[in-house]
């Protein structure tokens, strides 16, 4: 083991080991963290960054090592010492009171009180208004959090942060939800944070944002720190195989399956609209094709997709499969036409938390596993067969069907997203946002499983925000703006910088923000 | 000193020492309250061995927790589904006073009674079942609306010439024993458990029923018609109490306004003792079936100890959050460990 020759580091982490179950989710991490510096954290889904991250939070209590701040040593598992020793942390579900004023979220926990024990919401304002100052807040701090854009959110939460001090905050995943020019908003105020002094940390699945935007940059994987970089010394390519363990293959992008235009599509749209987020889409998706539908956040394109599944039935227009209309009042219509959906929202609208892996991969084919067709009874020993074929097919990896599901990393989960609908004979798989949250190496799992479900024959329906997985999966891609499709794109039109274009619609606005990104 | 010897220096028997109690912590959470029960049961015979310890008891036990086995199964099945019913008890109330009202004052034959009757909780339930998936009514509220309006029904019905003259065939059912020398309630509570626990875990109607219970939306975009899984769940709770009522009424030999109403707070109390019962905090009917017969042997020892009636509810509240609550802390303690 080296132990790092600055010892004057603010922030130091030695020996940080957590072990669930017996595995070891956190292995003798050291890290220095600096006062001013943005610092980076990457590592595949499971790698062990949330564990330190919880660590530090004092959520999780470490099995052993310590951390010292400015040479005292902080106390361990108690998220109360954490806070006094100027830690922040914002998550990613932004943990606001969506009821509340921003003002009143930026105060929660730690109001000032007066001598009767009521909250004197002037006083303690000053704070809370001095930091919204600082990070240029524009809304009204009244504004109830409701009302606010996830970025704004975003804002209001380094705001709370800041009202209190904070001397580092830790960011998971910020720029998730944001679109471009939200982003390089966010960045900038990152920077502003870090030249006042505020450590920063900063977690994400996006290289190329780790990569801009950070000082020094540290890879977890498999519970330990693998690798170390300041800025430069580290390439996307170096980056990507330090998380994997391996270098990953070229993409093969040139390589689009070209769909036979004069063959009837499985499944079409015509002029769908719906309330004001869908606005006269008409779209035809092919046997073997993945379409990918491209945009911001907002553009429509999940609100499109719940039409298609069924899960809303559109205000104007109708959907076509094989030819013929198709009127569906629920989703269990559209699974029983073979249209089906793989949601956004994996935690919430996917997986059934308490149930195995098995479960959760055969709970859309149940009829079919009946060990006598006319009789109601599930065959246990079908359902298990089904479930590890497809587990061994898409390389899940669990440590068997019988195995709950909650116990596996997001990437995994997804995977079993994808096999529940393997054998349930769909003609159209939609899958919204399939990677989101999933690390590089699954990732590229994931995307097998869906060209390989294309090739046996499945029309496919991606949508994502990850502008560079559009560019990896897709066959074709078709541009949502503001619920209209925007353009569509074929071969080698197919670029990030095209997606982008059209994601803004207007050509030249595009590029003014991508100026303004940069 | 590197930061590896102090972790070589440092790794002595915590871990296992916090394994172990990990470890002791799950067993005690999934078969704390089957222990229970077996010590109760130990307790009882060693301290009363002649009254408690005796195949009379046995039965007596058995038949009293019968009933409400068969109505606290019921209602597993909607908690599967993830509602509630609050209407249970009344149901089985209402259900006794018609049943016993048909067979009296309408002459219909025994056998068309008793259809009548449960089919009668099934439509109850199914409504119960509509105003929650359909016009979506909360359950707690649709179901407490429902079971309050049957109380008043209630009283209508027993307003007119109250049923006199029950055939003797019909008390006979609840009081014969034919089969093996058991009481019928039991073997009926055997026969009913069997079937559902059949429907939960075998059939693909029970697994949805889980899958809904599990995450409402997943199964739904899993394809699952999830309002009528809801409502067959609420039915089944339906006819399960006016089994359960119309088995009272044969008990009673007579319908009795409100008889059943009690059932409610035992078959809840039944069910959650059980889902703290070998799986952690999942409703199953196994668990229900232990959680019966915690109360029943509980209530059997307290009155052989002479205890006062109202040392009852005491127990039962007492065990409850007792059981409950040290599943829900184990659990606890298993996450964040």
């Amino acid at each position: 083991m080296t132990s790092s020759p600055a010892p004057a580091a603010w922030m130091q982490i030695r020996g940080l080991t957590k072990s669930f179950a017996g595995e070891l989710a956190l292995d003798h991490a050291d890290l220095n963290i600096e006062r001013g510096k943005l610092h980076g954290l990457v590592g595949a889904n499971g790698a062990g960054k949330s564990t330190l991250i919880r660590c530090l939070a004092g959520v999780t209590t470490p099995d052993e090592g310590e951390v010292t701040i400015d040479g005292e040593t902080l106390p361990l598992g108690s998220p109360q010492a954490s806070e006094r020793a100027g830690l922040a942390f914002i998550h990613q579900e932004l943990n606001l009171v969506a009821q509340f004023s921003a003002l009143q979220n930026m105060l929660l926990g730690a109001p000032k009180v007066t001598r009767l024990g009521i909250i004197d919401w002037r006083r303690s304002g000053v704070a809370a208004r001095a930091a919204a100052e600082r990070i240029g807040i524009r809304f009204p701090l009244e504004t109830k959090v409701s009302e606010l854009s996830v970025a704004q959110r975003w804002l209001v939460m380094i705001g709370k942060a800041l009202a209190r001090d904070a001397s580092m905050i830790a960011m998971d995943e910020p720029t998730a939800s944001l679109s471009a020019p939200e982003s390089a908003q966010l960045f900038a105020i990152i920077r502003d944070l870090s030249a006042q002094g505020v450590a920063i940390l900063y977690v994400s699945h996006r290289l190329e944002e780790v990569l801009q935007l950070c000082d020094r940059i540290t890879v977890l994987r498999d519970g330990r720190i693998v690798d170390e970089a300041q800025r430069g010394g580290l390439d996307k390519k170096g980056l990507v195989s330090a998380i994997i363990g391996h270098a990953v293959r070229p993409p093969d992008a040139r390589n689009r399956f070209s769909a036979d235009r004069g063959v009837q599509p499985i499944f079409s749209a015509r002029r769908v609209g719906w309330k004001h987020a869908v606005k006269d889409v008409s779209l035809d998706v092919y046997k073997g094709e993945v379409l990918a539908l491209g945009g911001l956040v907002g553009a429509g394109r999940t609100e499109f997709a719940h039409l298609a599944a069924g899960l809303n039935q559109p205000n104007s227009g109708y959907f076509e499969l094989a030819g013929r209309r198709l009127d569906l009042a629920s989703v269990a219509d559209a699974v029983r036409a073979g249209i089906a959906l793989a949601p956004e929202e994996r935690r919430s609208q996917g997986v059934m938390l308490q149930q195995s892996v098995g479960f959760n991969i055969n709970v859309a084919t149940l009829t079919k596993l009946r060990s006598l067709p006319g009789l109601p009874f599930v065959s246990a020993a079908k359902a298990k067969r089904q479930a590890d074929r497809l587990i061994a097919d898409l390389g899940i990896k669990t440590s068997g069907a019988g195995a709950k599901i909650a116990g596996l990393s997001g990437g995994n989960q997804q995977k079993a997203l994808i096999a529940r609908w393997l054998n349930a004979g769909v003609k159209l798989l939609i899958l919204d946002e399939p990677s989101r949250g999933v690390d590089v190496g699954a990732r590229e799992e994931i995307h097998d499983a869906i060209r390989g479900l294309a090739r046996s024959g499945v029309a496919i329906l991606v949508i994502s925000s990850d502008v560079e997985e559009l560019t990896l999966l897709a066959d074709r891609v078709l541009v949502m703006h503001e619920g209209r499709i925007s353009g569509e794109l074929v071969g080698a039109d197919i670029t990030e910088a095209r997606i982008i274009e059209l994601s803004y619609h207007d050509a030249g606005a595009a590029s003014r923000e991508q100026g303004d990104a940069a | 000193m590197t930061a590896g010897d102090i972790a070589a220096v440092k790794k002595g028997g915590r871990p296992r020492k916090s394994a172990w109690r990990r470890t002791a912590l799950i067993w005690l959470s999934r078969y704390g309250a089957i222990l229970g029960l077996l010590l109760m049961v130990a307790f009882f015979s060693i301290n009363a061995p002649g009254i408690f310890l005796s195949r009379a008891n046995f039965l007596n036990i058995l038949s009293q927790a019968s009933l409400t086995a068969i109505i606290a199964s019921g209602l597993t099945c909607t908690l599967v589904v993830g509602e509630f019913d609050l209407s249970i008890g009344y149901v089985a109330s209402f259900v006794g006073l018609i049943v016993t009202g048909l067979m009296a004052n309408e002459g219909l034959p025994i056998w068309l009674s008793i259809v009548g009757a449960l089919a009668l909780g099934a439509t109850i339930g199914i409504v119960n079942g509509l105003l929650v998936t359909k016009v979506r009514i909360n359950a707690v509220i649709s179901t407490l609306g429902v079971g309050t309006m049957l109380t008043g029904l209630g009283f209508t019905y027993s307003a007119f010439p109250i049923a006199t003259g029950i055939p003797r065939a019909f008390t006979d059912i609840s009081l014969g024993r034919l089969v093996f020398g058991m009481p019928n309630p039991v073997i009926i509570m055997v026969v009913v458990l069997f079937a559902l626990w059949v429907i939960l875990n075998k059939t693909d109607i029970g697994q949805k029923m889980q899958a809904v219970g599990s995450n409402m939306e997943a199964a739904r975009l899993s394809g699952i018609r999830v309002d009528r899984i809801k409502i067959f769940a609420f039915a089944i709770a339906g006819l399960c109490a006016a089994l359960t009522g119309t088995l009272l009424s044969s008990l009673l030999g007579s319908g009795t306004l409100a008889a059943a109403d009690g059932y409610l707070l035992d078959a809840f109390a039944a069910v959650f003792l059980g889902s703290a019962t070998l799986r952690e905090g999942e409703f199953h009917i196994v668990g229900t079936l232990v959680g019966v017969l915690i109360l029943a042997v509980g209530f059997n020892g307290l009155s052989i100890f002479g205890a006062p009636t109202h040392f009852q509810p005491i127990f039962k509240g007492g065990i409850l959050i007792l059981a409950v609550g040290m599943s829900a802390l184990a659990r606890r303690y298993v996450a964040s460990a």
